[in-house]
């Protein structure tokens, strides 16, 4: 009876195991040996203690760790001989050369290039590498006009790119069959996204994480190299006062208005620090921290820890969130003000949320926070002029969504309002480009007291911020981009008092300076290779 | 005369046309373009197609390129220079904000240059074949073939880092109230980028000292007993130096545009800096005016030379 029941079972199994490690298509990448193999051939731990100068960690799946990473997933530690042995049993064609494509101009990427397609010549795969220029999205990401059977709508085989997102659902949703250009259709992967964009609960959450996190790695969808790691870097003339550290990329509950630095000879204390504007100040929509003006001149609704899970109200008295996460409650602060002295209305925050439907280049997880509102849909395409899941009665602001995002507070975490009165007239496709970003008006504990643009930048404490006056006199911020190239020299001179870099051989310099002290941080941003598995034309 | 300087000023008319348009040209066929800049390579790879058209669209990228190019043309006639693509900002305002700051050092540098070549020039001919000569020609030739960036960053390492003397770079800072303030800023970029220039200066005056040396009014001056140095200064020298100031009155407009790389290394917010920074960004309409600007700076200075050299010595004849 048992051997009836157990022997087709046990037939099943082996011939689904066996369909699993066949190749999709003609493209010898749908066969998960084949990409497994890759992962095998690279040593990345070398590559982690040569190139990155140990200033990283290697990676063993998207997602970061953390608690929502699954304990004891795959590893494709560095066995050559078995990435051999996968390629003999995938029947790999040894004459087939890989298109290898990346985005990056810096140096690193081509030496981490170079080692790569060392590694895989050694086990028999010939690989080409390229850098991409032009429309970089569009030759990334085209998905094929056939989900299903492709063939595929972009060139390379292999891209090496990074993905940071500010929601760790975001690593996994962009594998919906659709949107992307690398996979064909996976109905149990679209299931499993579903779940995971639909659920506000944190142990639903964390189940269908680890769901996801098994599947991907042992199918190795991507490859992930290796988790990059923020510096953040302070002179010892900064005190934090006992401010919490983390992720410096976004906004968190640092608490800036409490530091201090050591007084100059006029007893004035001025920290100096580098991403100030060099031709404009880039908008906290789309990136919302990682320039210092973002973090300090505009102010959140709500705030949260380093590890950027939302914590407590900031501009917002309260918040509400219903228990099926459709519905989110704000009451303001009572006399909030901007930096002008007006007050800042929930009638503002609506018509922000308006506005920041309508602008392109704001960060998606925003975007996808208020698309999700009920009447969003009809605001968009024209057909009403407001948005009817929106309510405002007098300081109280009532959200009701027509589906649940799992990311809504994170966004009102990192998402500032602005000052209705001067964005009035603005062309929502030039946002960036109104003159408002000369010079502007903020909500947050310092405002712009001078701009000599490419110059300096001086902020001063905002007088009527709502958690009290700020104690640095002064924030002088010197143009930068975030990898800026005189953070060295700037340093030495002892012209900068805090920020922070990713860029490693920058970190190895700060650490060797007595006068600046270097914290590493863990944040969502890991460097991986996509296999694109779409049969080619 | 009028007739050849009233010809000469139309001739510039299609060579900056023609310079205009193969600018133009180059831009368009780099790949990328200014959201490349804008926005960062993974944020691209997140937008949906019709978020960047859409972006495109109302930044006038998605003309055709010779129609754009005829906007472009159609502005500057009409004195409209256009707007930064990056930031909405008249292109005037960026322009004329980063102008003083290269025109200063431009300046400093050339009249550093000048004053140090002019005399090691000379004092190299008239010890023409002495050790002091072969010495200078030796740092001549170290100062003409060693890169900029790296006379540059020595200099900072010694003077800023190491000696403390010299502000590690910048321009302006807080709390400057008068002009003079940041001049302790202006040393180390002039110097550098006077040093540089130096030698060619000192070559030239050398070879156009020698050559004047070697005429007939001054050995009829010295055979009138008049004394050697007055020969050398004011008779060979005042003669030797026609050349070299046509040579100086070609570099300050080329320096212009020539100072990128100083900047670079001294973060000094000039027009290289600006210029560097729209190329970057594919920043079209910006990087076009810089380089008008800059072309039509030399097209001028060189018609100026011209009519300068002719107005001072006569055996040039206009036709």
């Amino acid at each position: 009876m048992k051997i009836r029941f157990l022997l087709p079972l046990a037939v099943a199994l082996c011939f689904s195991a066996q369909l699993l490690a066949m190749p999709k298509n003609s493209n010898q990448l749908s066969d998960p040996r084949v990409r497994q193999a890759i992962a095998y051939a690279i040593d990345m731990d070398t590559i982690q203690e040569t190139l990155l100068e140990g200033k990283a960690i290697v990676a063993d799946s998207h997602i970061p760790n953390g608690p929502f990473k699954k304990p004891g997933l795959p590893k494709y530690s560095y066995d050559p001989d078995k990435a051999r042995q996968l390629l003999k049993e995938a029947n790999w064609d040894s004459s087939q050369e890989l298109d290898m494509v990346y985005y990056y101009s810096d140096q690193l990427t081509v030496d981490l290039m170079t080692a790569i397609q060392a590694y895989l010549s050694d086990v028999g795969v010939k690989m080409n590498f390229r850098k991409l220029e032009g429309d970089v999205g569009a030759q990334l990401w085209t998905a094929p006009k056939d989900p299903q059977n492709g063939p595929s709508a972009v060139k390379w085989d292999l891209a090496y790119g990074a993905h940071g997102p500010l929601a760790l659902q975001e690593y996994f949703s962009r594998y919906k069959t659709g949107e992307m250009s690398i996979s064909p259709a996976d109905a149990k992967l679209d299931g499993m996204i579903d779940v995971l964009t639909s659920t506000a609960d944190i142990d639903a959450q964390k189940k269908i994480f680890f769901e996801m996190e098994d599947y991907i790695q042992n199918e190795l969808f991507t490859l992930p190299l290796y988790y990059q790691q923020a510096f953040i870097y302070e002179s010892n003339k900064l005190n934090r006062n006992g401010q919490i550290y983390g992720n410096p990329q976004y906004n968190y509950d640092w608490d800036i208005a409490k530091w201090t630095v050591e007084p100059d000879a006029s007893g004035k204390m001025v920290m100096n620090t580098n991403t100030g504007p060099t031709e404009f100040f880039d908008h906290p929509w789309f990136n919302p921290g990682l320039f210092i003006t973002n973090k300090v001149l505009h102010d959140r609704l709500i705030t949260c820890d380093g590890g950027l899970a939302p914590t407590r109200p900031k501009m917002a008295k309260y918040y509400n969130l219903s228990k099926d996460a459709k519905t989110l409650i704000f009451e303001l602060r009572d006399g909030l003000q901007w930096h002008d002295g007006s007050v800042i209305t929930a009638e503002e925050i609506e018509w922000n949320i308006e506005l920041a439907l309508k602008v392109p280049n704001i960060m998606p997880i925003f975007k996808t926070t208020f698309s999700y509102l009920e009447g969003a849909k009809a605001f968009m395409d024209g057909s009403a002029s407001n948005i009817s899941g929106i309510a405002v009665s007098g300081n109280k602001i009532t959200l009701s969504f027509a589906q649940v995002d799992p990311n809504v507070l994170l966004t009102f975490s990192q998402w500032a309002p602005l000052p209705r009165k001067y964005l009035e007239d603005v062309d929502p496709a030039k946002f960036q480009q109104h003159p408002f970003w000369q010079n502007p008006i903020g909500s947050g504990p310092y405002k712009v007291k001078e701009v000599k643009m490419n110059d300096y930048l001086v902020m001063v404490p905002f007088e009527n911020y709502h958690e009290g006056v700020a104690r640095i006199d002064e924030i002088v911020a010197y143009p930068s981009n975030d990898n800026d190239a005189n953070l060295v020299k700037n340093a030495l001179a002892r012209k900068l008092d805090y920020g922070f870099t990713k860029n490693v051989a920058d970190v190895k310099s700060l650490e060797e300076m007595d006068h600046m002290r270097v914290y590493p941080a863990d944040i969502p941003y890991t460097r991986m290779i996509w296999f694109n598995k779409y049969a080619k034309n | 005369m009028f007739i050849y300087f009233t010809r000469r000023l139309l001739y510039l008319i299609p060579m900056l046309l023609g310079i205009s348009f193969l600018i133009y040209l180059g831009l368009e066929l780099t790949p990328g373009d200014i959201l490349s800049y804008l926005l960062p390579p993974e944020a691209i790879a997140d937008m949906k197609p019709e978020e960047l058209a859409a972006m495109r669209e109302a930044l006038g990228l998605n003309d055709p390129f010779i129609i754009r190019y005829i906007y472009w043309l159609g502005g500057i006639l009409q004195g409209d220079f256009g707007y930064s693509l990056a930031s909405g900002v008249p292109i005037s305002q960026l322009v004329l904000e980063r102008v003083p700051a290269t025109l200063e050092l431009s300046v400093a540098a050339l009249l550093f240059s000048t004053f140090l070549g002019v005399i090691l020039g000379s004092i190299s001919a008239l010890r023409r074949g002495s050790l002091l000569d072969n010495s200078l020609t030796i740092f001549g030739m170290i100062g003409v073939s060693i890169p900029e960036f790296i006379f540059g960053l020595s200099a900072l390492v010694i003077f800023a880092l190491q000696l403390e003397w010299l502000p590690v770079g910048k321009r302006l800072m807080p709390g400057y109230d008068s002009y003079w303030d940041h001049m302790p800023h202006l040393v180390m970029p002039a110097m550098v980028l006077g040093l540089i220039m130096t030698a060619g200066v000192m070559r030239y005056t050398r070879s156009s000292m020698l050559d004047s040396l070697n005429k007939e009014f001054i050995r009829t001056a010295r055979s009138k007993g008049i004394p050697e140095w007055r020969i050398n200064f004011i008779h060979g020298l005042r003669v030797a130096l026609i050349p070299v100031v046509v040579l100086i009155g070609f570099r300050l407009p080329m320096l212009i545009g020539g100072t990128v790389i100083i900047e670079q290394v001294f973060q000094w917010p000039g027009i290289g800096n600006l210029f560097v920074n729209a190329v970057r960004g594919q920043n079209y309409p910006l990087v076009m005016m810089i380089s008008f600007l800059s072309v039509t700076a030399v097209l001028f200075a060189s018609f100026l030379i011209d009519l300068l050299t002719a107005l001072l010595d006569p055996r040039i004849k206009l036709e």
